[in-house]
């Protein structure tokens, strides 16, 4: 849910943000976690590597302690061999053999150098010759030389003997001093001191053990071996004024010797070591290797535990290596690290921030001149910069307004067009719907003037057989002669009438023939002026002499012609002028014949209903006159029109195809 | 003449009114006129006074005028049948003689126009029992049955003439009238008019649709020609027809 709250947000930031945000992530994720490894690495390496050389030095100190030890079993078992030390036992002489052990005493600086006799008892006791004849035979050194063997280790020894040499108590007295993490002490302070010690047997000639010679230097406050270790394996480097490598030794847990300072600059005797070590050197005697509190400072640190002649744990050896160094190394190297990384990012971003700036910039501008164009400005162009995929975008952005107002141009255009179009369609199509009215009209009318026609002209012949029969009786030019031709020639009048019906009625094709429709026009104007109707009627021909005969049906047109004459001579009954023209159309491809008369004009609301059969505005007209003309010439492929002004006059208009 | 030897004329029409006129135009010494009122009627009264002439309305209810002429034909193909009608077009017209009657008439019609045609009709049969000796007529003529012939000359030009069993019935030509050049012509309408010398004028019809091209003026100075030689110099019309084909399909090819 948040996951998706945090994806819409960032899906919505603007691209930079987008971008800066992508890579920033990327970066740190990819930093933070260079970082722990190489930290962690890094670490390792630095840690094993101190480790590796702590443990070495550990060993090296060892070196030193050891040689001490075999010095000291040199010295004791060199002196014991002397034969005029065993003279001078054997012969008792005390002085000689005081004399003689205190120089060696003196010359290996050693504290401790007594010999006993063959029971074990002192004979001699070089720091304080006073004090004799107590018996050392319990001593596991002296006990095992009785024996006949010589032996160095390291001891610890009681404080009620250290007594009996001279200043030795108190060289080993030490306070037990308060230190933090080591395990509470029950003691306040330590008495007993640790030795380096070695034991030889005094033998004769005859293999007689004579005495023991035992001798041996006190480690508390005594800082040769560390200040060695430090010399050897540290060379006395300093680091920010403290000493980079330090050896101690314990006394079980307890700082006798040692070249770690306190803060006021003094050894740090007397101090303890932490209770981690305490466990795992003293109790379990393994050795440790560790990064370690020492006093006060974090060092990397050995200890291995120092045993005595029964394979007692009776202290520890101890080098450590400041820790600082390497901490500082560590954060230099990481500080170097993180600088990198933070440089890198920084870098990073500036060329995020060009990069980002020369896509969005471009995008920016498109996005102002879509909204230009949306707004309908077509001219506006994006500026294009580089030829990048975002320079061919702007082309090809360009390229689509460019269209667009291409397409949006012919659109209007069309759209013009279009307007026109549909209106002329729907002219035609009123056209078309009036004549499918028109023709149904017709059908219906037809099958009706078929069956009028029929029945009529059974009368008619009935009344004009009648008619000549009486007339062949009459006297001729009688009066009744006279009625009775009138009775014919109506007669054959509605003939005539019932005929133009049928022509009506049947539609059926036109029986077409070759003609000059000017021969036709005069024909039927040669019956039609001497009529009554056109006597006010002054008749003006413009007829085109070079008119193409057309194929028609001659009868059908006379009847057409006939009619807008007859129609053209109704509408000027006060008189007027009937101009009647024929010519080629513009486009050659028609023969138009005009009617045009100076009468009444047609009332607009007329002029649709005017080829309807039955519309008449005339009191005896059939209203058929019109509608037939218009079935002929439709059946002809040809057009008729009307044009009027009321009060001016009407111009009927037929249009003939040629071919 | 006798009433023994008097033509019988049987006019058939459903309209008791025209049949009555029909009867008093044509009734006379030479001619016995009687009537039918439907096409039933007529087959039943032929059947027992064999008429000479039959004239009958072409729409009846029943038998209509076309099936009485197909009737009385293939009973006595020597009838002579005239067809009226009040429903005139051309092609009924045309068809009609084909199918073996004498003439048509359309309605209306005067006495006179009906009493030629009888006339004629007759005389045509009488002449066709006495002289039989017709001149030989050439085999590459179309013929409208009674009327005229056509003879195609290619290019949409046909010669038209009369032929010899029309004027068979008229005993002299006194006055020949042929349709103007370059007038327009219908198949089936005028194209020619005979008056002999009683005075009756006789329409002779055109095979073809088309424009009059040429007249044989020779033929109106000499009109013997007529009689003499119907298929050469006695040819009356060139007529240009744009649609020749239909217009001899509706004819009878010659024998």
């Amino acid at each position: 849910m948040i996951m998706k709250r945090l994806m819409h947000i960032f899906l919505n930031l603007p691209l930079r943000m987008k971008f800066i945000l992508s890579f920033l992530v990327v970066i740190l994720f990819g930093g933070v976690l260079t970082l722990t490894l190489g930290t962690r690495l890094e670490h390792r390496t630095i840690f094993s590597l101190a480790q590796a050389k702590v443990r070495h030095d550990l060993a090296s100190a060892w070196m030193v302690y050891n040689e001490k030890l075999s010095d000291i079993r040199d010295i004791i078992q060199l002196s014991s061999s002397q034969e005029s030390i065993k003279d001078a036992l054997q012969n008792n002489k005390k002085d000689v053999l005081l004399n003689y052990l205190s120089q060696v005493k003196n010359d290996f600086n050693l504290d401790v150098l007594n010999l006993t006799d063959a029971q074990g008892r002192i004979l001699i006791r070089t720091s304080q010759p006073e004090i004799s004849g107590d018996d050392q035979s319990g001593d596991s050194f002296v006990s095992r030389a009785l024996r006949g063997e010589t032996i160095t280790a390291t001891q610890i020894i009681p404080h009620e003997e250290l007594m009996k040499e001279k200043g030795l108590a108190e060289q080993a007295y030490l306070k037990i001093l308060p230190t933090p993490k080591a395990a509470p002490s029950p003691k306040e302070f330590e008495e007993d001191g640790m030795f380096l010690k070695a034991a030889s047997p005094l033998i004769d000639g005859k293999g007689r053990i004579l005495g023991i010679l035992y001798g041996g230097i006190l480690l508390n406050r005594n800082y040769e071996i560390v200040d060695r270790v430090k010399e050897i394996v540290f060379k006395g480097e300093k680091y920010k004024g403290k000493e980079i490598g330090t050896a101690t030794i314990f006394q079980r847990d307890l700082r006798i010797s040692t070249n770690v300072k306190k803060e006021n600059g003094e050894r740090a005797i007397g101090t303890r070591v932490s209770k981690e070590v305490n466990q795992a050197v003293l109790q379990k005697g393994k050795s440790w290797i560790h990064r370690a509190f020492v006093v006060n400072d974090w060092y990397i640190s050995a200890y291995e535990p120092i045993k005595n002649i029964d394979a007692q744990i009776i202290g520890i050896l101890y080098v450590g290596m400041l820790e600082k160094p390497y901490i500082d190394l560590r954060n230099k190297v990481m500080a170097k690290f993180a600088g990198m990384a933070i440089l890198s990012v920084i870098l990073l971003l500036v060329i995020l921030f060009f990069i980002t700036s020369s896509i969005i910039q471009p995008l920016q501008q498109m996005v102002n001149a879509t909204k230009k164009i949306a707004d309908g400005n077509l001219n506006h162009k994006v500026k294009i910069n580089f030829q990048d995929e975002v320079g061919q975008l702007g082309h090809s952005f360009n390229q689509m307004t460019e269209n667009l107002k291409k397409a949006n141009e012919k659109l209007i255009q069309w759209g013009k067009t279009l307007e026109k179009r549909v209106e002329e369609r729907t002219n035609e199509l009123q056209e078309m719907q009036d004549s499918l009215i028109r023709s149904e009209k017709m059908a219906s009318l037809g099958k009706m003037a078929a069956g009028v026609a029929h029945e009529i002209n059974n009368p008619l012949t009935s009344i004009l057989l009648n008619t000549h029969l009486m007339l062949e009786k009459v006297e001729k030019n009688s009066r009744l002669s006279e009625n009775l031709n009138l009775i014919a020639e109506e007669t054959s009048r509605c003939s005539e009438i019932v005929r133009g019906l049928l022509e009506f009625s049947r539609q059926n094709p036109p029986e077409k023939n070759f003609a000059d429709v000017n021969e036709i026009i005069n024909t039927t104007l040669g019956i039609l002026e001497n009529q009554v109707a056109f006597q006010n009627i002054k008749i003006i021909k413009k007829l085109s002499l070079n008119l193409p005969q057309i194929q028609l049906d001659i009868n059908k047109m006379k009847q057409v012609f006939w009619n807008l004459m007859i129609n053209a001579a109704e509408a000027m009954s006060e008189g007027g002028t009937l101009t009647i023209a024929s010519r080629i159309s513009e486009n050659k491809k028609n023969i138009e014949i005009e009617f045009t008369d100076t009468g009444m004009g047609i009332p607009k609301e007329y002029i649709n209903k005017l080829f309807d059969p039955f519309f008449t505005t005339k009191g005896g007209g059939t209203g058929l006159g019109l509608a037939v003309s218009y079935g002929i010439i439709e059946q002809h492929k040809g057009k008729i029109e009307v044009r009027s002004k009321e009060y001016k006059g009407s111009t009927f208009i037929i249009s003939l195809p040629i071919s | 003449m006798n009433g023994e030897t008097k033509r019988r004329i049987l006019v058939v029409d459903d309209e008791i009114n025209v049949c009555k006129s029909i009867r008093q135009a044509i009734e006379s010494e030479e001619y016995e006129v009687e009537t039918a009122l439907s096409g039933e009627e007529a087959l039943k009264k032929d059947a027992e006074k064999l008429y000479d002439l039959i004239i009958t309305d072409l729409m009846m209810p029943g038998i209509s005028g076309m099936d009485l002429l197909t009737s009385l034909k293939t009973v006595r193909p020597g009838v002579i049948v005239i067809i009226i009608t009040g429903y005139p077009t051309i092609k009924t017209a045309v068809q009609s003689v084909k199918m073996g009657a004498f003439d048509y008439l359309p309605k209306p019609f005067t006495p006179n126009d009906l009493r030629s045609l009888v006339s004629r009709a007759l005389k045509s049969a009488e002449r066709k029992t006495e002289d039989s000796s017709l001149p030989p007529m050439p085999e590459d003529l179309f013929v409208m049955k009674g009327h005229t012939w056509v003879r195609d000359e290619g290019k949409h030009l046909v010669t038209v003439g009369i032929l010899p069993e029309f004027l068979r019935s008229i005993l002299s030509i006194a006055h020949l009238e042929l349709q103007k050049e370059n007038k327009s012509i219908f198949q089936g309408e005028v194209c020619a008019r005979i008056t002999d010398a009683e005075g009756h004028v006789h329409r002779v019809w055109s095979p073809v649709t088309g424009r009059v091209a040429q007249t044989n003026e020779k033929l109106k100075e000499n009109l013997s020609f007529l009689k003499a030689d119907p298929y050469g110099k006695g040819w009356l019309l060139r007529i240009e027809s744009p649609d020749i084909e239909k217009d001899l399909e509706s004819l009878s090819p010659l024998k």
